[in-house]
């Protein structure tokens, strides 16, 4: 099906005429760079590329932005003065396969993290590096692979949930509030060990080395990052068929 | 030219009241502390409002979203407009709009700290403890909304000022709370040394006041100046 | 009465008005005529008060907007739609507006009934169609019974039911005493309706008098718009 290139053009054209995609971009590079130095400099992290993985939290972030503002800019009312219409409208009228509309959005939005966890990674290696000397771990690239692919899940995540919201306020506040370093599912895990399995805190070992992580027993990086991708396709499904059904 | 203080505090608080989203949050977030509370994992012997402190991090959003929406609501379907032409002299509007949504979140934070405190109690916890800790947390919670309301009259929207908020709240204090000992200049660190002070030679209770006053008069006052000078 | 002396408004380097004259009289309906972005909006939001002016003055019954008590009892306006938040329902939107002017309760509901909106208090503004949304900002401009009506092209969106009912508040309110300035691009319902016009092109004032002054020389009131604002004639309907 030719036409879901031009689906994806014109998705990523859409995205990355929004401001807030380079807010959400600068926040995935920055962030991690920046925590990564000064985690280096306080000599919390002797190791460069561990240091690297512990700011990964921080891109989780933007990731999440991205994955919101993708969804929820179609929904924004347009000035009172321009008739008030939805870009929703506009877009459906191009594109009424519903189902392919979410998968370009999908694909774009891996995209743009997929290049922002590149920037970041490598950047932030150099400036570990730079501070912190030589240094190497093995299993390394495959755990920043391994944090990519947690930002990448996580974007998705909330591009889904922004499909059922048709609304950024309740994903923004659920997933900035679980995805990073002060987690509530954290606290319901002390309190109902099955809540590993919640997304975020299945993949976490898809950066974090068990060694630094405070959290006891978490599913391993494989298994982490095959429930992650489940729930991630899981939501996913549901946001398009709920895109299918629903009137505009 | 006599502001109608009075008539203005009525209007927001009408618009308050008559916002689904407002009441649904308000509602949540008293819902909320008493589910925090129980799941807080709290040392043994910790009293009830020491518990809830603790969920405050959680907790705050819900303040956090009240105040964003009391501004940045105005910014949706262009009612700024209609709310400048019923009531045209600025100051005037933005000191009624911040004081309808002090009482909110006083109304709000009180309740949800109620709610919290009398299942921590019903719980594990030996006693209520302190009325200045209780104190403390819906000081706390009652300035973020209000520092929230004023970024998002500077920022004239809903989300960015609570992606904003959300990730200093659960992003950038965590992450400068390990690395230095200054982050206490947080606003929402400072909030904490309100209700949750470290002990020892650490800042105190009104540190904590004085760096959240000076958060509140700094972004008030951007916010003031730019609606005031903007254009509606 | 309004009136607007020498205003003028830049942006920048961009100039939007340049020394706008105008006045609109108590007992007339005076009509506000151009282009789009000829400046018509930018005049009257100047005039409400929502936007500050680079030069010269625009006030309601020799004040500034900002300086009225009540200024929905003097000043009833709708620009651009209701401007109302989508979520909230009809009723609640009035009420508030009502209360901050300290304009009675019960005047919700008969603006409602005046505009023929009766049946939708409950709704939801969102779920307003475009005409529906306007009727609603037209209800807001009548809440506190004003002297002077101020209304942006208030027949946008409107059915033919509310174009006439428009049309009949109109000229009811002007010949009531009170004063009427409208801005429109729809020279039928401007001949239809207006005593007075001001014409403007390119922020500057090109025309304004009497309607029979402005059409003179011309076949029509059309005609005569084309020529003031220097676009070619129109050839045919």
């Amino acid at each position: 099906m030719t036409r879901i290139r031009h689906v994806v053009a014109a998705e990523l054209s859409k995205l990355l005429s929004l401001p807030s995609t380079a807010v959400a971009f600068a926040a995935m590079v920055l962030g991690p760079v920046a925590v990564t130095f000064l985690n280096a400099r306080n000599a919390a992290y002797t190791d460069p590329a561990q240091a690297v993985l512990s700011a990964a939290p921080i891109g989780t972030v933007g990731a999440i932005v991205l994955g919101v503002v993708a969804m929820s800019g179609e929904y924004r009312s347009g000035p009172q003065e321009s008739g008030g219409g939805r870009q929703i409208t506009s877009t459906l009228t191009a594109m009424p396969h519903r189902a392919w509309l979410l998968v370009a959005k999908a694909i774009v939005v891996v995209l743009l993290v997929a290049v922002a966890a590149a920037f970041a990674f490598l950047l932030a290696l150099v400036c570990a590096h730079h501070v912190l000397g030589g240094g190497e771990a093995g299993g390394v690239p495959a755990r920043l692979f391994g944090a990519a692919a947690y930002w990448a899940f996580t974007a998705l995540i909330a591009l889904a949930v922004t499909v059922f919201t048709r609304s950024g306020i309740l994903p923004l506040i659920v997933l900035i509030a679980n995805g990073s370093l002060v987690s509530l599912s954290y606290l319901l895990f002390k309190v109902a060990p099955a809540a590993r399995y919640l997304p975020d805190l299945a993949g976490i070992r898809l950066f974090a080395d068990e060694d630094h992580l405070a959290m006891a027993d978490a599913l391993d990086p494989v298994t982490g990052g095959l429930v992650m991708g489940a729930w991630t396709t899981g939501l996913l499904a549901v946001a398009a068929l709920v895109l299918h059904r629903r009137d505009a | 030219m006599r502001p109608r203080l009075p008539r203005i505090v009525t209007a927001e608080l009408l618009k308050l009241a008559t916002l689904p989203v407002v009441l649904s949050t308000g509602v949540a977030t008293i819902a909320a502390a008493p589910v925090l509370a129980a799941l807080s994992g709290a040392a043994a012997g910790t009293h009830a409002f020491g518990i809830v402190a603790g969920t405050v991090p959680f907790l705050q959003v819900g303040p956090i979203l009240l105040g964003v929406l009391a501004a940045g609501g105005e910014y949706t379907g262009g009612q700024v407009r209609t709310t400048l032409t019923a009531m045209p002299r600025r100051l005037p509007v933005l000191a009624g709009k911040s004081a309808a949504a002090l009482l909110v979140l006083l109304a709000t934070g009180t309740a949800a700290a109620a709610a919290g405190a009398v299942t921590a109690r019903s719980g594990r916890a030996p006693a209520f403890g302190s009325v200045h800790v209780a104190m403390g947390i819906v000081a706390h919670l009652v300035a973020m909304g209000l520092l929230a309301l004023a970024l998002a009259v500077l920022l004239r929207s809903v989300l960015r000022p609570l992606a904003a908020l959300l990730t200093l709240v659960f992003v950038a204090s965590p992450l400068l709370g390990g690395l230095t000992e200054k982050a206490y200049l947080l606003p929402d660190q400072a909030g904490r040394l309100l209700h949750d002070p470290l002990p020892g030679t650490t800042p105190g209770t009104w540190t904590g006041v004085v760096v959240l006053l000076a958060w509140l008069t700094g972004v008030g006052a951007a916010a003031t100046a730019a609606f005031l000078v903007r254009d509606a | 009465m309004l009136s607007i002396e020498k205003l003028g408004k830049r942006r920048g380097s961009r100039v939007i008005l340049a020394d706008v004259d105008l006045r609109a009289e108590p007992g007339k309906v005076t009509a506000f005529l151009g282009p789009n972005g000829a400046g018509k909006s930018s005049t009257l939001r100047i005039l409400l008060g929502l936007d500050r002016p680079t030069s010269g003055t625009a006030l309601v019954h020799g004040r500034a907007y900002r300086s009225l008590r009540d200024p929905l009892r003097t000043v009833g306006s709708m620009l651009d739609g209701p401007g109302a938040h989508p979520s909230r329902t009809a009723r609640a939107h009035l009420a508030w507006i009502a209360r901050s002017n300290g304009i009675p309760r019960r005047r919700v509901a008969e603006v409602l009934e005046q505009v023929g909106l009766a049946a939708h208090g409950r709704g939801r503004v969102g779920g307003f169609s475009l005409g529906m949304g306007r009727r609603l900002g037209l209800a807001a401009a009548l809440l506190g019974e004003p002297e002077a009506l101020v209304l942006d092209e208030p027949v946008n969106g409107l059915d033919a039911e509310g174009v006439r009912r428009l049309r009949g508040l109109v000229r009811a309110h002007a010949a009531d005493g009170g004063t009427v300035l409208l801005s429109s691009h729809l020279m039928g319902e401007v001949a239809a309706v207006a005593d007075d016009v001001v014409v403007i092109s390119g922020g500057r004032v090109v025309a304004a008098g009497p309607l029979s002054d402005v059409t003179r020389g011309h076949a029509s009131l059309e005609d005569a718009y084309f020529a003031l604002t220097g676009y070619e004639r129109a050839e045919g309907a």
